[in-house]
């Protein structure tokens, strides 16, 4: 909190309005290591053998184009030389050096600082890591996916946190194997800098399967928001990204992400996971947002009736939508006519459901300050700090 | 108050009912034999007007908590006690009109009585 307002102005449009209190947290800042052999270390022996006999196991199809940063970022205009193209796009494969932000910058905690926290105040950022990772959460090996996890947390402490009260962290689980799941939750849960669970959203069945029930108990215990980034199983190499198969684009891989935010919500709501863990939260971020009004109006519709299908539901499903789930401002839709969005906002019930994620720095990235149309004080207070801060508990 | 002889009490045997049009406009009214007791509804849904009484009856299915796989499953009880609307399937109680879906709602219920042999629907001549 003792950074509020604190940072140097150097953004265009950003205006220095110092604050008391918090006023911007970013839920979706991504890190990334240069090589996946920087987890050799911690590794156990068996899988740093395994990592060297064997690769990563993960699939190579993606059609995520090779530039999946900002540009400005990387401190040369020019375009990539054929040494950097490799055979499997930028972003959703690890299988090669190529990982999200490797090739174009060092990407460190200082360079975080330095470009993005200080550049914009942000009083927190919550790290999200390369989503090329969460394919690790198909992996077919459950033992494989959740000593990954594991060298990912360790290797995320060690060169993150501990440094930058700004900077707090996302545990990372596989969905694979429940226990496992827990087990890291338990290990990492009483870290001051740990105030969420990552799992990525594309899971081999719909989250409120009773399967996955271990992981949102373990998340509720412990007081952990469940952060669901899209990406995951159906990145390459289990699940296709959309239900009619494999797209030939990257623009269709990405509008069938609300299909899937839909889907893991609905499940979530509907087999009564939130009658279950009362106080368990679930933000689904990088999905866009006009899904979730259609999920709240037509669940509601769909409830009165069917209801007798699924009894334990003692509320409207847009009930449970507005206490246990959030969604993330990125990418924020960009209507035809401004004051759509305001509409939107209104039937999102944005002032509870909404979280700002900038996904930093990704090139789809929304910044804080020229991203929104001018909003009411207490929206943007909401927007920017209060339901981020309330699911995570800061 | 109005009385509207409606039906002899052996024409709406117990889980029956009648349907009496024109009662207080075309759409008119259902009467129930719900285990031995009578209701008259409004033959018009209160969601989107559809022909309410003239759909199917089930029972409250309720349960405490999401299955978990421990055995426990939701019970079905008052099976004939509540009316499905056939347009969308909305649930009302017969013997209250409320909508067990929507609190905000309920379906207009007439008192009927029973005169000897008569099944007799009384109303507020207004």
């Amino acid at each position: 909190m003792s950074q509020a307002g604190a940072a140097p102005i150097t953004a265009p449009g950003w205006t220095a309005r110092p604050k008391d209190g918090v006023a911007l947290v970013d839920c979706d800042v991504h890190h990334n290591f240069r090589h996946h052999e920087q987890l050799l270390p911690y590794l156990s022996t068996f899988y740093q053998e395994h990592m060297l006999d064997q690769g990563l196991h993960l699939g190579t199809y993606s059609n995520i184009p090779l530039r999946t940063n900002r540009t400005d970022l990387r401190g040369r205009p020019e375009k990539r030389d054929r040494t950097e193209i490799d055979h499997s796009g930028g972003l959703e494969t690890l299988d090669s050096d190529a990982t999200s932000g490797s090739r174009d910058f060092n990407y460190s905690l200082e360079f975080l600082q330095r470009e993005h926290l200080d550049r914009w105040n942000i009083d927190y950022a919550l790290l999200t890591g390369p989503p090329a990772f969460y394919a690790y959460s198909g992996l077919p090996d459950p033992d494989w996916a959740a000593a990954l996890c594991r060298a990912f947390n360790d290797w995320t402490i060690e060169h993150w946190l501990g440094r930058d009260e700004r900077v707090v962290n996302a545990i990372f689980v596989s969905p694979s194997d429940p226990a496992q799941a827990v087990a890291e939750i338990d290990r990492l849960a009483d870290r001051k800098d740990t105030v969420a669970v990552l799992v990525p959203m594309e899971t081999s069945m719909p989250m409120g399967n009773r399967f996955y029930h271990p992981i949102w108990e373990a998340c509720e215990r412990h007081g952990l928001p469940v952060i669901s980034h899209v990406g995951g199983a159906g990145g390459a190499n289990r699940t296709t990204p959309t239900p009619v198969g494999f797209p030939t684009y990257y623009m269709e891989s990405r509008m069938s992400r609300p299909t899937v935010a839909s889907a893991q919500a609905t499940s979530l709501i509907v087999e009564g996971v939130f009658e279950k863990f009362k106080t368990l939260k679930v933000a689904l971020i990088e999905v866009q947002q006009l899904w979730a009004v259609s999920v709240m109006w037509h669940l509601d519709a769909d409830w009165r009736a069917l209801r007798d299908q699924t009894p334990w539901l003692k509320r409207l499903p847009s009930e449970y939508f507005r206490e246990h789930i959030r969604v993330g401002s990125q990418p924020l839709h960009e209507p035809e006519r401004p004051e759509q969005l305001h509409q939107m906002l209104e039937m999102l019930h944005a002032d509870e459901t909404l979280i700002y994620c900038s996904d930093f720095p990704h090139f789809d990235w929304n910044d804080p300050v020229a991203t929104f149309p001018k909003l009411s004080e207490h929206l943007h207070q909401r927007i920017f700090a209060d339901n981020a801060l309330e699911m995570l508990t800061l | 108050m109005a009385r509207v002889i409606v039906a002899k009490v052996a024409e709406i045997p117990p889980g029956q009912r009648k349907i009496v049009v024109p009662f207080r406009g075309r759409a008119g009214i259902g009467v129930f034999n719900v285990a031995g007791s009578f209701y008259a509804l409004r033959n018009i849904c209160p969601h989107r007007s559809g022909p309410l009484c003239t759909g199917e009856l089930s029972g409250r299915v309720t349960t405490d908590e999401p299955p978990s796989g421990d055995g426990k499953i939701p019970s079905v009880s008052g099976l004939g006690e509540i009316l499905r609307c056939p347009w969308h399937q909305w649930p009302f109680e017969i013997a209250s009109g409320r909508c067990l879906v929507n609190p905000e709602i309920r379906v207009a219920t007439y008192e009927v009585t029973i005169d000897g042999d008569d099944v007799v629907v009384e109303y507020e001549d207004r």
